[in-house]
């Protein structure tokens, strides 16, 4: 009796293992019987607003091994070394290295090296598609581009940015095999295709980008300076049209065993890096006042003011100086357009001042300082502004010509984009459309607008007065005849461990055309440069010449007063 | 099944044990008594099926390791042939014959079981020293040992009935019993000690021993279980497996897990003989201790059933012929090989499906293992011998 019950205790807990647990543990015992290729998905293309590639691939290949399935160890580690460019010895060590069930012996290799592989039908050594990613204009606009992994998958950029849509899905071939790897006879592989990403259409112009690398290049080395950078926008809609960060690297020859030195060079600064912008930083002051003046707001300086020629102001005990020693009378009796021209930092103290400190921080947060662009760019810096309720008045004189606040060279671009196009803020973006391989467009990325700045009237009579600049004032190094360029210069020193580096300055210009209906705007920034130092000399000059190229490349006309 | 009405059995007994010689004449006068042919073909069918299921479970591993799909097919096939030529020699000898057989067995078990702790003598496998070899041909002498024991223990109870009544006239029996075990727990091997203890104890049961003689050895027994498993620790670390195999999948958990995985992908119907999937070399020792697993991936539930069916026909008849043997002796000992083969086809089936800690036993007749093999049919040999002497017996009683 004893003997019967526990032989029906067993067929119970058979029938139960067998009949009802069987899909839980078939699910789990699937994995073990079966050994993976991968199928590599095509990583999705990256070309400019134009079609031209700047992010590609290379069909390469995988070599696999499996070290219990190879039956000629010394005949594959033949066959393999002189095919592949390997050390006999390494390839041999590979394929009786048992303890792995799966090697790989070389990746991203040639097709022909595969193909002399093929042939020789070798035991346990597999190949699967494999991608290399090709950069074909090598360092351009390489922050920008970004770099992927060894294993393609995306680590800074835009390859990191959009990596989900560019990755794809990997397929696989799936064999039946034995414990330790070695496929069955006549067993039959299954194939899970892989899915290949999709492309991207970026708002760059390569031609643009180029064009600015070239010439940013070039004051690099005359002034021997620390770093170039410079930023192309189209202020109607915030496209990115180019993004030049120097010094750069190859993308096809990534400095990967030096990390502090790819750290450095593949970092995006005019996105994450923040500086004290300096004059440039009137622009917005500028704004802010003429919106305030429009509205009538009796605190606001008209437009008509004329402002004390004093060469300093004191704020709460401390004394603000002008750059200039307003010796030659230049600076006497200005108006808010001369002030521009002249960049005098006294006269935007007292327009910080008198819009007190509620007024002026409402302008500083609609133009987004302290705040994100909204850029789809990962890893940006929101910058540095006082807090409101701790802001003192010595604090937000200075603000008033852009120092006491730290921006990244894209938010003040922006900003200046704004305050010069009707008042529209758009968040920059760097990628138009996302396309699949058959060019049909998966999404096709709108621009982003966050918000009004100014009224379009106060944007207009800014514009004006920065047209002023260039034609009259500081940055007339920047003046193309009949191309109404506008713009604003800007020379700050560099502060180290809290106090003015001397000698370091980061002279920068903040360029745009046309004047009346603005389509380009440049931010160019000179870090460090030795000799002469300022924005008017230094950067304008470089402004000019990416502006006239842009003229050449897209053939464009004067423009008329009239327009 | 019938089981034995213990206190009447011993009263039959030995009224029936005076006629002894009397028998004994006309048992040799009928020679050629068909006997008990649905056992035997039974017996038979399973072994040979054992045959064709260790070729289907060790082909690859045998491909790989030996270069030869059919080494253990090949082994497996000379244990079957030699076991069906010692199970139906013996089967001719007349039975009483072991009755004497029973001390010398005991003693020469029980020098094997001695002889596998001599270097060079003994050999070692997964840990423990569980064979002897000569050359190429090894054995595995806890084998032998549980049916000396069966053989002892019947001759020695069936010599005075008497004994049994009283704890001291159970003492040699338990000696004996206690010996082997010792001698293959330090093999070590758990599994086959506890079948020899259920063994005894199912002997002493079936014999008629009094109920507070059989507690006084099983109370004892069932407390140095727990003893036994601290005592190693890699008892301790199956139990815990057992409990979650998937807590260790690649260390401990890995039998059970792969059992169960090879039990699953059977479902009801199985993947079809020859096609089991966890044969290429997932499933350790699938070809001796799992081979069930293997028999019930590929044949599915429902061939687990028809097995055990056919196992446990196996059984029924041979406690039948035990049944109705005319003298102690020959009750004693079919029932105690049919008790091994039970137990033992019992302790196998409730490992492979993870109700027990994972042991080494093999499935008797079925696994490979050519000692085993030729042993148990040799074993089913006399039970089969028996039920030839009875049926014998019978035929001339109604032709009186």
């Amino acid at each position: 009796m004893a003997i019967a019950f526990i032989f029906c205790i067993f067929l119970a807990r058979f029938f139960y293992i067998q009949v009802i647990w069987e899909d839980e543990l078939n699910y789990l015992a699937l994995d073990q019987w079966t050994r993976e290729i991968p199928v590599v998905a095509g990583r999705g293309q990256i070309v400019d607003r134009n079609g031209e590639l700047l992010a590609g691939n290379a069909a390469s290949y995988s070599v696999f091994a499996r070290a219990n399935a190879v039956k000629d160890a010394d005949g594959c580690a033949e066959v393999l070394s002189s095919a592949l460019g390997i050390s006999y010895e390494e390839v041999l060590k590979k394929l009786t290295d048992k303890s792995k069930s799966e090697i790989s012996v070389v990746r991203h290799a040639e097709k022909s090296v595969v193909e002399k592989i093929e042939g020789k039908n070798l035991d346990g050594v597999y190949y699967a598609r494999d991608n290399t990613r090709i950069y074909p204009y090598g360092d351009l606009a390489c922050q920008l581009i970004g770099f992927t992994s060894f294993d393609q998958s995306g680590s800074t950029g835009v390859e990191q940015y959009y990596n989900k849509y560019l990755a794809g899905e990997n397929g696989e071939i799936l064999f039946e095999s034995d414990l330790v790897g070695v496929d069955l006879k006549g067993a039959t592989a299954a194939y899970v295709p892989a899915t290949d990403g999709l492309n991207l259409k970026l708002t760059v112009d390569y031609r643009i980008q180029s064009a600015a690398e070239e010439r940013m290049k070039k004051v690099l080395e005359e002034s021997n300076a620390k770093g170039a950078r410079c930023v192309v926008l189209d202020p109607r809609d915030g496209s990115v049209l180019a993004m030049v960060n120097l010094p750069s690297y190859d993308l096809n020859d990534i400095p990967r065993d030096d990390l502090s030195l790819l750290n450095d060079e593949s970092r995006n600064r005019l996105v994450s890096d923040i500086y004290e912008p300096g004059s440039t930083f009137k622009i917005v002051t500028a704004a802010a006042n003429i919106e305030e003046t429009l509205k009538g707001n009796a605190n606001a300086l008209s437009l008509d003011h004329i402002y004390p020629s004093s060469r300093t102001r004191t704020v709460d005990g401390t004394k603000i100086k002008c750059w200039s020693d307003h010796a030659n009378g230049k600076h006497s009796n200005q108006t808010l357009a001369e002030a521009l021209n002249n960049s005098c930092n006294p006269c935007f103290v007292d327009i910080a001042l008198s819009l007190g400190k509620e007024t002026f921080y409402r302008y500083l947060t609609a133009f987004r300082f302290g705040k994100a662009t909204g850029v789809d760019f990962s890893g940006e810096a929101i910058g540095m502004l006082l807090p409101e309720s701790t802001v003192q008045n010595c604090d937000l004189a200075r603000i008033g010509f852009g120092q006491t606040i730290a921006v990244t060279p894209l938010q003040l671009a922006a900003a200046a984009a704004s305050a010069v196009n009707g008042g529209y803020y758009y968040a920059p973006r760097i990628v138009n459309e996302i396309y699949s391989s058959d060019n049909s467009v998966r999404e096709k990325i709108q621009p982003n607008l966050l918000g009004r700045t100014v009224s379009g009237e106060a944007s207009e009579i800014l514009s004006s007065m920065l047209e002023g600049v260039v034609r009259d004032g500081s940055g007339k190094h920047a003046y193309i005849e009949g191309y109404r360029v506008a713009g604003k210069t800007g020379t700050a020193q560099k502060y180290e461990n809290g106090v003015i580096a001397q000698g370091k300055y980061v002279s920068s210009f903040l360029g745009y055309f046309p004047a009346n209906a603005p389509r380009y705007l440049a931010l160019i920034i000179v870090d460090e440069p030795q000799g002469s130092y300022y924005g008017s000399t230094v950067a304008a000059p470089c402004a000019k010449d990416i502006f006239q190229k842009i003229i050449e490349i897209n053939r464009l006309e004067p423009f008329t007063e009239e327009i | 099944m019938p089981m034995m009405r213990r206190g009447q059995r011993v009263k039959i007994r030995t009224s029936k044990l005076k006629a002894a010689p009397a028998l004994k004449k006309t048992a040799e006068r009928t020679r050629g008594g068909k006997g008990d042919l649905f056992f035997l073909f039974a017996v038979v069918f399973l072994a040979a099926f054992g045959v064709v299921a260790v070729y289907s479970a060790s082909s690859y591993n045998a491909e790989v390791q030996y270069g030869d799909a059919f080494y253990f097919f090949k082994k497996q096939l000379l244990g079957f042939v030699l076991g069906l030529a010692g199970m139906i020699g013996i089967a001719f000898v007349p039975y009483q014959k072991f009755k004497k057989a029973g001390i010398p067995a005991l003693v020469v078990a029980l020098i094997l079981l001695a002889l596998v702790f001599i270097p060079g003598v003994g050999k070692s496998n997964y840990g423990a020293t569980r064979w002897i070899g000569f050359g190429s041909f090894t054995i595995q002498p806890s084998e032998l040992a549980k049916y000396a024991f069966v053989l002892f223990t019947a001759g020695y109870f069936a010599k005075n009935p008497a004994r049994m009544r009283t704890f001291k006239g159970t003492l040699p029996v338990l000696g004996a019993g206690i010996a082997i075990c010792v001698l293959i727990m330090l093999e070590p091997n758990m599994s086959v000690t506890m079948c020899v203890a259920a063994l005894m104890i199912g002997m002493l049961f079936l014999g008629g021993t009094s109920y507070k003689t059989l507690a006084s050895i099983c109370v004892p027994a069932l407390l140095l279980v727990p003893v036994l498993i601290a005592a190693e620790p890699y008892r301790l670390q199956r139990l815990s497996a057992f409990m979650n195999p998937w807590a260790s999948p690649k260390e401990e958990g890995y039998q059970l897990i792969q059992s169960l995985y090879a039990l699953g992908n059977g479902n009801f119907f199985g993947v079809g003989l020859f096609n089991s999937r966890q044969k290429f070399r997932f499933l350790p020792f699938s070809e001796s201790d799992f081979i069930l697993s293997v028999i019930a991936e590929e044949t599915g539930f429902f061939g687990v059933l028809i097995l055990f069916a056919v196992i446990g026909f196996v059984v029924w008849r041979g406690f039948r012929i035990a049944n109705s043997c005319d003298n102690f002796f020959g009750y004693l000992l079919v029932s105690g090989i049919v008790l091994a083969f039970a137990v033992q086809s019992a302790l196998n089936a409730l490992v492979v499906s993870g109700c027990i800690p994972p042991t080494g036993l093999p499935l008797p007749l079925i696994s490979a293992g050519n000692t085993s093999l030729i042993v148990t049919m040799c074993g089913m040999g006399i039970v089969y011998g028996v039920s030839r002497h009875n049926q014998a017996r019978k035929f001339i009683r109604y032709s009186k």
